[in-house]
Order: structure tokens, then sequence, then C-alpha cells
């Protein structure tokens, strides 16, 4: 309480020093799922779990991609990754969680890594070097904590065989892949190697924006800010890989795959499925000659673009965007689907971190039950027995 | 305006923020070269307390630690877009003791 005190020749009161907690209150009442944690265990954590012969012939981290960030320009270093701290065990997972009021977590390998690593054999004794670890030293910490597996993607083979190797853990809640201009569509039948592998053991693809080192892409070989490279161009290489997943075939094929994708954006969502739906009902002929319905004889989807994406694409939220009109913010959240589309995730320890105060702060748009959705109902529903 | 009594002025380091409770309000108080300034300690971004924020540009900004937006100490307002503000409350150093007003 503050204390009324005189001085020379005023009164005033006495402020109490405090060290404020920014989290919500309420978020500790509620169950909070956060779907996208990155998670860096360093060099001589991984060298330890290496097989031969990779762990005699390989000194250093092989991350040699190049990092770009506005931090040249600022005087306050720490825009980027790691600006909130780097986890490598799985008490500092607990210590995290336990700051942002998060329950269970789904830890991502760390952000840079696959996809700066180019030698693909590498990047898989690497991938499964990352999930043994998980499995010996993170998992036996906390049943809050699971997991997105390594993989090297880019070869769907050897992504396959590492899903094969460690997907009966049930600490793994999926797989990890990245989606960017830099790499060819997940949609693609190529990368069926994969989500057959993923059948097996009812996992879900996590797709994350990434690719940005170096740029290789003809686009965003222009970019020259932060701004282009990570506020704009994962909007657009979302949808296009989205976009492949449908038109190609890939859930007709595989009905009970589920996507998660990150750090995409969501608010273009209306106008894409409007779109898609529309290309698809005048223009589908050439549907018949992909991969996928090649092979299965089919001319046609199972149904217009856009179910699709209710049935099988899920999105998590960070960095949501939030306009100052609650009005407009009801509208995107309904046109979005988000009471069942929307999984929390906080994007720990990057620069654009979303602690889920935004979830129950914005009470005349969100009301309780979507609240619930979005910080563990629909990860729980996306989940299912994995979480 | 009510006067609070923030404490000594050695209490608050050189380029260092720290958080009060005056009345209903959480203050973030700092000292820049030897100059003391008050904001409201909740970002108007997402919430995060700005007293944990680092000073920049030339100890004139206070950078907000969850997404680094820049605050002007003297007047609240963000440095790209002075619509976005935070709360400035006066400061006086009367003898050894930091008052802000409210
Ligand atoms: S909470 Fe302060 S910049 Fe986002």
């Amino acid at each position: 309480m503050n204390e009324a005190l005189q001085g020379n020749n005023f009164y005033f009161e006495k402020a109490a020093s405090v060290q404020p907690d920014p989290i919500n209150p309420k978020l500790r009442t509620m169950e909070v799922i956060d779907t996208d944690f990155h998670f860096t265990p360093g060099w001589p954590i991984i060298r330890d779990y290496l097989t031969e012969p990779f762990k005699s012939r390989i000194f250093h981290y092989p991350a040699t991609g190049l990092e770009y960030n506005p931090e040249p320009a600022n005087e306050k270093p720490g825009v980027g990754q790691d600006t909130h701290g780097i986890a490598q065990t799985g008490a500092d997972v607990l210590k995290v969680l336990d700051q942002f009021a998060v329950d269970t977590v789904i830890l991502n390998p760390g952000y840079n890594r696959p996809q700066s690593i180019f030698n693909e054999p590498v990047l898989a004794a690497i991938s499964s070097a990352h999930n043994d670890y998980l499995i010996d030293k993170v998992f036996p910490v906390s049943d809050r904590i699971r997991a997105n597996m390594m993989v090297c993607h880019r070869d769907p083979h050897m992504a396959a065989a590492e899903i094969r190797r460690v997907g009966h853990h049930k600490q793994f809640a999926g797989v990890f892949t990245e989606f960017s201009a830099l790499y060819e569509q997940l949609g693609n039948a190529k990368f069926d190697p994969i989500f057959d592998a993923m059948q097996q053991h009812g996992l879900v693809l996590t797709a994350h924006s990434g690719g940005f080192f170096p740029h290789f892409s003809p686009l965003w070989n222009g970019a020259r800010t932060w701004i282009e490279l990570f506020g704009n161009a994962p909007i657009g290489n979302c949808m296009a890989h989205l976009a492949a997943m449908i038109v190609q075939g890939l859930f007709d094929k595989y009905p009970e795959q589920k996507i998660l994708f990150q750090e995409g954006g969501m608010w273009w969502l209306p106008d894409f499925m409007l779109r898609m739906d529309d290309f698809y009902l005048g223009s589908g002929g050439d549907i018949a000659l992909v991969e996928r319905k090649l092979a299965s004889g089919e001319r046609y989807l199972h149904k217009v673009p856009s179910e699709y994406v209710l049935s099988n694409v899920r999105f998590s939220t960070q960095p949501i965007t939030i306009p100052k009109n609650q009005k407009h913010f009801s509208w995107l959240l309904e046109l979005c689907h988000a009471k069942d589309l929307f999984c929390y995730s906080s994007d720990w320890p990057h620069q654009t971190l979303d602690p889920a105060n935004w979830v129950v702060e914005n009470p005349a748009s969100i009301d309780e039950d979507l609240q619930k959705a979005i910080l563990s109902g629909n990860s729980r529903k996306l989940y299912g027995n994995r979480l | 305006m009510v006067d609070y009594l923030i404490g000594a002025v050695g209490d608050i380091p050189e380029g260092m923020g720290r958080a009060f409770q005056a009345g209903r309000r959480t203050v973030a108080v700092f000292k820049s070269k030897g100059k003391f300034f008050a904001l409201s300690n909740r970002c108007a971004h997402r919430g995060a307390s700005l007293c944990d924020g680092e000073l920049s540009d030339n100890g004139t900004v206070v950078r907000c630690p969850w997404h680094n937006w820049p605050y002007d100490l003297a007047t609240g307002e963000h440095r790209l877009d002075p619509k976005e503000k935070q709360r400035s409350f006066p400061v006086r150093v009367e003898g050894d003791r930091i008052i802000i007003s409210i």
C-alpha cells in the first residue's frame, strides 16, 4: 500500500518498487499449448549424439548460411533469433514455459539449422543426433515437452528413414519442415516418401517459414530489408506451398494428413480460399495431369480447394497482427475460421515473440470459447494422443 | 495531480529502468545521462514491461524488451509513429529524492 509522507513543503505518496509480470494472469488459469518454440542445443551436445562416420569427421557445427537481420542498423542489438534466450536443455525449456504461462510445448529444431546445412547426408546425421538427444535427455525431463522431429526434408527418402526410426516415440508430435521460395512446394509428389512414413504414426507435418539464408531465389535476391524478408516473403511462400498441397492431390492421397503452417500469416486466407475455388471450378482440367492423379487415374479433386483447408490445414498464430478496430479483428477471425484453424504459438526466442496476452486481452473479438480453442483446444484436436 | 516519491537518486542505476506502483499505475522510471524519465510501464503494443527495456539512440529512447519498439523517453512517443504513445509523467528531483506527478 502507498504510504503518505510529508516532504519539506508538501505531501506525497510513496511509490512501491515492483517487478511486474507482463503475462496476463488469466493465462495462468487456462491451458496454454505453444506450437512453435525453437530449441537449439549447441554443437558439443549434438556432436555427442552423432554416429560414425560423422562423429569423427565433423569438428564444428556446419551451419554456414548467412543470417540476415537489421542488427547492423540498430543501436540495440538482439533483433532476430535468440533475442529472448537460448534453450538447450529440458530445464531451460521448463523455465521459459513457466515464465510465459505455457503448459505444454512443441519444440522445433533450432531455427536456421536445417535450412543452412547444404550437405544433405550431414544434415540427416545431425537431425538424428538432435532427435536422439531429445529422446535421451529432454523428453524424460517432463511430459509438458513434445517436439517436432528434425529431418532432412530436402531428401524425402532420408527424411522418411528418420521418421520411421523415431516416429514411434510418443513425445514426437510431428515432423519439422520449412516452406520458402528456395524449396520446391511441399505439396509436390516428390515428397510422398515423407507422407508415406508419417501415415504409420499419425504425425502432423509442421511447415515453418524458412529458407532465407543466403538468398538464392531470384525474387528475394532483390530484397534489402528485414521487413521484406520476414514480414512479407513468408506470406506468398506459404500460399505457394499450400496451393500445391491442395491442387496436386496431397490430401486426396493422404486424407488424414494434417499440416500446421507456421509464420506464413493467415489473414490472406479468405481470398486464397475463394480464389482457389473459383480457378478450380473454371480451370481444373490440368489437375488430371499432376503426378498423384496420373497414378490414381482420377481427373479431379475430391472436393473444392477451400474444403481441404478446413479439413487438413491449421495455422499457428505467431506473429499475429491485430487491427485496432475490434470489429475488424472479429471479422478477420471469423473469415479465417479461427475457431477451428488457429493454434497458439509463441516463436520463443525470436524477436517476433508472441506471448499469449493478446488471446485474452481482446474479449470484444475473442470470447471465452474462442480463447480456449486458440490456446489449447485446436492443438489438442490436431495432435490427438500425441499431446 | 498526485506526487509520488519514487526513492533516492541512487536507487536507479544510470542507463537502467525500474518499475514502481504509484496508486493504480505501474510506472517505469529510467535514468539516462543523469536525468530521470517516467513512462507507463505496460507497452502499448502487447504489454511487455518497459522497465526491462534497454536505452538506445544516445540515451533518448527505451526499446521494448519484447519487440523492440523505440519510445522517446521524454515524450513517450514511438520514434517511427508518434500516434503509438506511452503515457509519460513529469519527474523532478528534490534534494536526493525522485518525485513523479500523476
Ligand atoms: S510488447 Fe512492446 S514492442 Fe511489443
